[in-house]
């Protein structure tokens, strides 16, 4: 196994509102290996967005960083200088965000601000900078780039937006790439190319790429390592294929449960989880989960389960599954 | 991507390669359309023009006192009558509309400069940067305009540039207080994150990203700036604290003729349409742009 590029441990990110400390990550862990793709999961709020951010340091006022540590390259981000991260973003790790269209400036051409992006990092010439633009353009598929590179945003459509801020995010060949839900706006022929392109992107230049999503297809059709978020804490992580088979944790179940699929009875009702996200304020006692979950014990009222090894290479932080994964072996819980 | 079958990769080629149409483009078009507005910029280009030309001519000398009989209405030698010294008020009237522009776009350039900068500061760094930019800007705006303006004349002399940079010190808030405002707006929107995220440097975020997409209210705060500055020099020289004679400013022209506004009505008159057909041709222009440069209106 090679080192990890990127390790994030115990990443703790607090928003410090009128109302009250919001705990929108709270103990997040996790590795990423070079040319790995792993998917962030979880509903709206959840910590994921947050937990992206933090990792380039763009966490606004009122938000803050409290605790944690961000490796790359064995290098704290959280202990870096302003100057030190502004030469990591865009660098070694990029950003694509959500919506397309606000992303990207509308009175800058596309071509400018790939430019831009080449030549926050690097002293390169207009010209060459601009054939370099050209060069992304097609990489990303953008028919007839030489010209469209002259084009304002407003004239691309949705696909060829995101595109060219994949191009944008490229261009200076970084080791990671953080998508955050990168087709949430786009229609799903397009999502499908657009996740064809971070797949082959991946593989041709092997960069790493965080996918944040709400969507399972998306991270079933992409990413290779999952992890699942729920009121800023992982509850579940492992390979996607033990994921979606086997799924340890309540949460995650409940979540590839309320997936429509197109083999289902057309009677089936769909199952939603119940209730509202906990408020991350005062998130509740015990297992974050519990006041949601139909599996819960007593247990889980009182007390805040681990993340603990529930199979080959997968984690879940669930009292329910690891008194069965305990038993199992033959353990007693303590 | 795949080309389709029987059609050219030049055909495809050329249609995906629409017609370029900057933001800019589109504004001029919706410019075009708004007649009051072209109406204002045609006579605004005319009365630069006469600006320029009083540079290098004018029918008469613009101080020769007693070419003709004083108080004398319009004429053919002189269309616009003479006034109580017996000057030549259409002369008077062109050189005048160089001091008004001059005053204008003088104290707007000065506004822009300070303001802009200000606003941006305060809007993009905000927290204790902005706390002490608004409050001085709450300063001056209690403090009335005249009174300022007056005390600067006064104590640094009545030079055109004096009055210029007076007039500017009481309206750069304006400007500093709407950047401030566009950039509080345009700081938080995802393509400002976006260039963060990429690594961009925070003066290249500011002029490069912010700046630009605040321009078009910048633009029509000059625009609608420029008269409120014209009149506030004429009212100035109404005082006798503008521009000094015999140099002709319309607010003075004004003043020449208020005593005899009886008898001879034209001294005044004259100036003051003129004011007045500057004042609704920047406001007219400046309601146009404003329509022309909000892109929330895509006709």
């Amino acid at each position: 196994m090679s080192q990890p590029v990127l390790q994030v441990k115990d990443l703790r990110t607090q928003f410090f509102t009128d109302d009250g400390v919001v705990q929108a990550v709270d103990g997040v862990s996790f590795d990423l290996n070079p040319g790995e793709t792993l998917g962030i999961v979880g509903e709206s709020g959840c910590g994921k967005s947050v937990t992206a951010l933090s990792i380039l340091r763009l966490v606004q006022e009122p938000g803050r960083i409290v605790g944690g540590q961000i490796l790359f390259r064995g290098s704290d981000i959280v202990k870096m200088s302003e100057e030190e991260v502004r030469e990591i973003r865009g660098q070694d790790i990029a950003m694509i965000f959500q919506d397309p269209l606000s992303s990207l400036n509308p009175v800058l051409t596309v071509g400018f601000q790939i430019e831009e992006a080449i030549r926050a990092h690097r002293h390169v010439p207009e010209k060459m900078a601009l054939s370099e633009a050209v060069e992304l353009l097609k990489q990303v598929r953008i028919p007839a780039a030489e010209s469209r590179v002259h084009d304002y945003p407003h004239q691309f459509s949705g696909g060829m937006r995101q595109r060219a801020m994949i191009a944008m995010g490229l261009a200076n060949r970084p080791s990671i790439l953080i998508a955050d839900e990168p087709t949430t706006a786009l229609d799903v022929t397009v999502q499908a190319q657009i996740l064809e392109l971070l797949r082959d992107l991946n593989r041709d230049l092997n960069t790493a790429i965080i996918l944040i999503t709400h969507n399972m297809g998306v991270v079933a059709g992409l990413c290779t390592r999952v992890l699942v978020m729920y009121a800023g804490r992982v509850v579940e992580s492992g390979p996607v294929e033990r994921i979606f088979k086997n799924p340890q944790h309540p949460y995650t179940w409940s979540l590839l449960q309320s997936i429509p699929r197109l083999d289902s009875d057309r009677h089936d009702r769909l199952l939603s989880i119940e209730g509202l996200p906990p408020d991350l304020i005062k998130p509740p006692h015990g297992c974050r989960f519990h006041p949601r979950c139909q599996f819960k014990i007593n247990r889980c009222l009182s007390d805040d389960p681990v993340l603990m090894d529930v199979g080959p290479d997968q984690e879940a932080a669930c009292w329910v599954t690891m008194r069965r994964a305990l038993s199992k072996n033959g353990e007693q819980l303590a | 991507m795949a080309a389709l079958p029987g059609i050219a990769q030049e055909v495809i080629d050329e249609t995906l390669a629409r017609e370029q149409t900057s933001l800019w483009a589109d504004a001029w078009r919706r410019l075009r359309r708004n007649r009051l507005a072209l109406a204002s910029a045609v006579f605004l280009t005319l009365l630069i023009l006469v600006a320029i030309l009083a540079q290098f001519w004018t029918p008469y000398s613009y101080f020769a006192q007693g070419i003709g009989p004083i108080y004398q209405g319009p004429t053919a030698q002189h269309p616009l009558g003479l006034d109580n010294f017996g000057r030549d008020i259409l002369s008077r009237i062109m050189l005048g509309a160089q001091i008004s522009l001059k005053v204008g776009i003088g104290t707007q350039v000065i506004v822009i400069v300070v303001g802009v900068v200000v606003g941006l500061l305060a809007g993009f760094y905000r927290g204790f940067v902005d706390v002490v930019i608004s409050f001085v800007i709450n300063i001056f705006y209690g403090i009335p305009d005249l009174l300022v303006a007056l005390t600067l004349v006064l104590l640094l002399g009545r030079s055109l540039g004096i009055i210029i940079f007076a007039i500017a010190f009481t309206q750069w808030m304006n400007m500093a207080r709407l950047v401030r405002g566009q950039t509080l707006a345009l700081r938080e929107r995802e393509f400002v994150e976006a260039a963060r995220s990429g690594g961009a440097k925070a003066n290249r975020i500011i002029f490069r990203h912010i700046l630009p997409n605040a321009l078009g209210p910048i633009i029509v705060q000059a625009t609608i700036g420029v008269p409120m500055a014209i009149l506030f020099e004429a009212f100035l020289s109404f005082l006798g604290l503008g521009v000094p004679p015999p140099t002709p400013s319309w607010g003075a022209m004004a003043a020449d003729g208020f005593h005899a506004i009886r008898i001879s009505p034209h001294i005044v008159l004259a100036p003051a349409i003129a004011l007045s057909l500057t004042l609704m041709a920047f406001n007219f222009l400046g309601d146009g742009l404003r329509d022309a440069l909000d892109p929330r209106q895509k006709r």
